[in-house]
């Protein structure tokens, strides 16, 4: 290949770069304005790097990878060239519309798939025009290709960043022509993630890593049980320890900022601090269950799903199975504790920080300290695992008021482990009431599920109750079911609560299952066979669940001593099925194996699926086993990765991944492995022991 | 005043004996690498090598490291063709990355002890490395990968 041209020496800078919008789907947009949305961008640099402005943050889920590549073959382009970072200024013209600064809900790919190929298409129609220009050919004679607009009659091509300045003068086209499907030669295949390299070199800068000069640090002394507050202060009965700079009164409790972060921690803990009486200092954990437990019966719910008459079904019916599921509270416990670095003065702030959530740290902190949105910048570092855990930052406001106390001196608040686990935002406690019924032929022919519990999304609820993050995996279900009702007995309660890996469907997707496992084994039959029958039979959950089965030869007996246990659930637009293999030793379940299948519509990076997957097992596998969250006196009862056990290697079942290609749209990945896992370990544990396994852990059972 | 053996450099610091080793590295010497995960020794987020053996630096107070020699995973990065860190990259262990550094520097000592590591051994060698993205599936094959490019 002959370059003709470079001039790069010559376009360095800010101006040399062309910018093209990234128009997100209006379905997207709901309420905001679209001269906000489509100034989320991409842009070629006059060294040819592609930089594409999303919100969606790495926390490990491999999207900017992803995303990259997506680019990259529309563009053209080398995929190692793009960029993918996170606008800084919640204010500027770079950000996309409030509401959409966040990483949640398995969204990165599937959502910003079509405006990215979209934006990246017109990037290339207005290179492609500007080389046509400059080469003196034919735009139609002209190819993107490796960086490049190359014209293969003569063998001549010019660099991408070589066609900036002339691209830039040109029309962006409102019609983008999409390369055809043969062309997508990149999607599909297994690229190594960007991101890597710096991970295993210990170069990626995590929020806690982050370093700024003359900071100091903060540790936080917080009250134990949730709504309390400071009562009594006496910041002098720590101000004289070692490197001790500052007690600073945060809401529910003070900052000690010190010269070290083991200095101030330490002071945190010796600090004369008293908090308020709440009125739920004395709640335990059977109160907070039994308060859950009073809307399994309640009268005059609202229905949020009613099809069919499912009580007259169920009265008809001479097979009536009846069932009461519970699970507990979880943490998130990201790896990377809780933290946030600030340097803020009342007329600006500068936030370090790995989020999940920019909107939400913008909304919290106009509401609670006034900062409106151009006063505030937020530098997004990589993140040691979200979850959901990082869509609240309350931290951030201790930081800032840290900050503000010495002047505007940088401060980075660090959460221990034991301030993590203790201090909430977890994942909520519901239970739920399944009744359903079957027919001789094996057909379910009516269910009704009354969930209780709190609606951790009521902000979403729109009519008839309908709460996505409580009833997803019951009113979406793939089960042909003829006569069906669901509803909500919604009990709050005085704990915070956080979406948690896949929200609705870490427990929906366990209840449904172990029902569905009920209603088989009441009808005699097969567990797999009795899914089969009663999913629609060109249903994604059919298809994916076929699979699986055969993955773990479900039509062969299991050698001696092994039991197996299926699933299967669709959520954020994925669908997944999974066989996992258990053995009882000692009265211990132990999972050695999980075969899973999964529909996620295309596979971008089939090995990212494949680890996402694995990794959803691994972390629903902890809540399976032993974790949980208890309350005492109104606080949390767990302390840290000894009383909150989670899965390590010598645990880990080996997870083989397949992904099945039905033409269905793009679903998410990060997510939808999580659903199907409780229910096949418990499902396996019937097969095992015929015990049904109606609430979680399986060590509250005595079986972990 | 302590001193010890820092990446093969000797060094010497006026921080407080009592202070963890951890926060030694990561505050007076800008080592990041090393990460904060429990602050009781359960995660193995801060493993370091103590004389060539792992130790977790979060419970390690820094007077105990008196003429010791301390390698972090930094240290590693001086051999370019570190088979671990060719391991971990070929196979694109790390999802969020946060406990990997530990997890490296926990499989380094595993490969010199057990030249041809099983299941078993991994298991056994890195149960005190909590990985909360679940990528045990890739930290095995990584290990025993490893393992092989130490072999040849």
């Amino acid at each position: 290949m002959t370059v003709v041209s470079s001039r790069r020496t010559f376009l360095k800078g800010a101006a040399a770069s062309l910018v093209v919008p990234l128009v997100v789907p209006a379905a997207v947009r709901a309420t905001v304005p679209a001269d906000i949305a489509e100034n989320a961008f991409l842009r070629l640099d006059a060294d040819g790097l592609v930089t594409c402005i999303l919100p969606t943050c790495e926390m490990g889920q491999g999207t900017h990878t992803g995303q990259a590549m997506i680019l990259a073959e529309e563009l053209g382009a080398d995929w190692r060239t793009i960029r993918v970072e996170m606008p800084k200024q919640p204010s500027d013209p770079y950000r996309l519309p409030f509401g959409q600064m966040r990483s949640v809900g398995s969204y990165g790919i599937r959502f910003f798939h079509d405006p990215m190929r979209q934006a990246a298409a017109r990037l290339r129609m207005i290179l492609i025009q500007a080389g046509a220009e400059h080469l003196g050919v034919s735009a139609t004679e002209l190819e993107a290709r490796d960086g490049a607009v190359v014209h293969d009659a003569t063998g001549r091509s010019v660099p991408f960043g070589d066609l900036v300045a002339k691209a830039s003068t040109l029309t962006v086209p409102k019609e983008p022509v999409l390369r055809p499907e043969s062309e997508r030669t990149l999607t599909g295949t297994n690229v190594p993630r960007l991101d890597t390299p710096a991970k295993v070199r210990a170069e990626a800068v995590y929020g806690i890593d982050v370093t700024l000069p003359d900071m100091v640090y903060g540790a936080v002394r917080l009250a134990p049980v949730f709504g309390s507050d400071v009562a009594r202060l006496d910041p002098a009965s720590v101000e004289s320890l070692p490197g001790v700079l500052k007690v600073v009164q945060v809401p529910r409790g003070a900052v000690v900022v010190a010269e070290s972060w083991w200095q101030a921690k330490r002071a945190a803990d010796a600090l004369d601090i008293d908090f308020t009486r709440t009125e739920h200092d004395a709640l335990d954990q059977s109160a907070l269950d039994a308060l859950i437990s009073e809307g399994l019966g309640r009268e005059n719910v609202p229905m949020t799903l009613m099809r069919g008459d499912p009580a007259a079904a169920l009265d008809a019916s001479d097979h009536v199975i009846e069932a009461d599921y519970a699970i507990p509270m979880l943490a998130h416990a990201c790896l990377e504790p809780i933290n946030c670095t600030a340097s803020s003065t009342l007329e600006r702030t500068e936030l370090w920080t790995g989020t999940q959530g920019h909107d939400w740290i913008r909304m919290n902190l106009e509401r609670e300290l006034g900062i409106t949105a151009d006063q505030l910048t937020i530098n997004t570092a990589f993140l040691g695992g979200g979850f959901g855990r990082k869509t609240w930052q309350h931290e951030a406001v201790q930081a800032i008021l840290a900050s503000r106390a010495l002047g505007g001196r940088p401060v980075k608040v660090i959460w221990s482990r034991e301030d993590d686990m203790a201090f909430g935002f977890y994942r909520q406690i519901m239970q739920a009431r399944f009744r359903g019924a079957v027919d001789a032929a094996g057909r379910i022919t009516a269910m009704s599920v009354r969930v209780a519990g709190p609606q951790m999304g009521a902000f979403l609820v729109r009519e008839n109750n309908m709460d996505p993050f409580s009833l997803l995996g019951l009113v979406d279900t793939p089960y042909g079911i003829p006569n069906y009702a669901v509803n909500h007995a919604v009990t709050p309660v005085p704990i915070p609560l956080s979406p948690w890996r896949s929200i609705a469907g870490s427990f929906t997707g366990y209840w449904m299952e172990s029902f569905i496992d009920e209603l088989a084994h009441a009808a005699g039959m097969d567990p797999v066979a009795f899914r089969l029958a009663n999913l629609p039979a060109d249903s994604r959950a059919h298809v994916v669940l076929t699979r699986a089965a055969e993955m773990a030869k479900w039509s062969t007996p299991a050698p001696e001593g092994v039991h197996r246990g299926a699933s299967v659930v669709g959520s954020y637009g994925s669908f997944v099925a999974q066989v996992a293999e258990i053995q009882i030793e000692d009265d211990r379940v132990r999972v050695s194996k999980v075969y899973a299948a999964i529909d996620c519509g295309r596979a971008i990076h089939p090995g990212q699926v494949e680890t996402q997957v694995q990794g959803a097992v691994i972390d629903a596998l902890g809540p399976t086993l032993r974790a949980k969250i208890t309350l005492d006196q109104g606080a949390t009862i767990q302390s840290n990765f000894t009383d909150y056990e989670l899965v390590r290697i010598n645990e880990a079942p080996e997870v083989q991944v397949e992904n099945i290609e039905t033409g269905a749209p793009l679903g998410g990945v990060g997510e939808p492995g999580v659903p199907p896992l409780a229910g096949a370990v418990c499902n396996a544990v019937f097969a095992a022991t015929g015990r049904r396994i109606r609430s979680l852990p399986l060590a509250d059972h005595g079986l972990a | 005043m302590t001193s010890f053996k820092l990446n093969g450099t000797p060094v010497e610091t006026a921080a407080d004996p009592e202070k963890p080793l951890l926060w030694v590295l990561r505050e007076d010497f800008a080592l990041t690498g090393t990460k904060f995960g429990c602050g009781i020794g359960s995660c193995g987020a801060c493993t370091v090598h103590l004389d060539g053996e792992p130790v977790r630096a979060c419970s390690l107070p820094l007077g105990a490291v008196e003429g010791a020699d301390i390698t972090t995973i930094e240290g590693l990065l001086a051999d370019t063709a570190n088979p671990v860190m060719t391991a971990w990259i070929e196979l694109d262990v790390p999802q969020c990355g946060y406990c990997q550094c530990g997890q490296m520097m926990s499989a380094t000592a595993l490969i010199r002890d057990v030249p041809d590591p099983q299941d078993a051994d991994i298991d056994e060698y890195m149960s005190g490395n909590l990985c909360r993205c679940g990528t045990y599936n890739r930290i095995r094959a990584a290990t025993k990968r490893a393992a092989e490019l130490n072999r040849t």
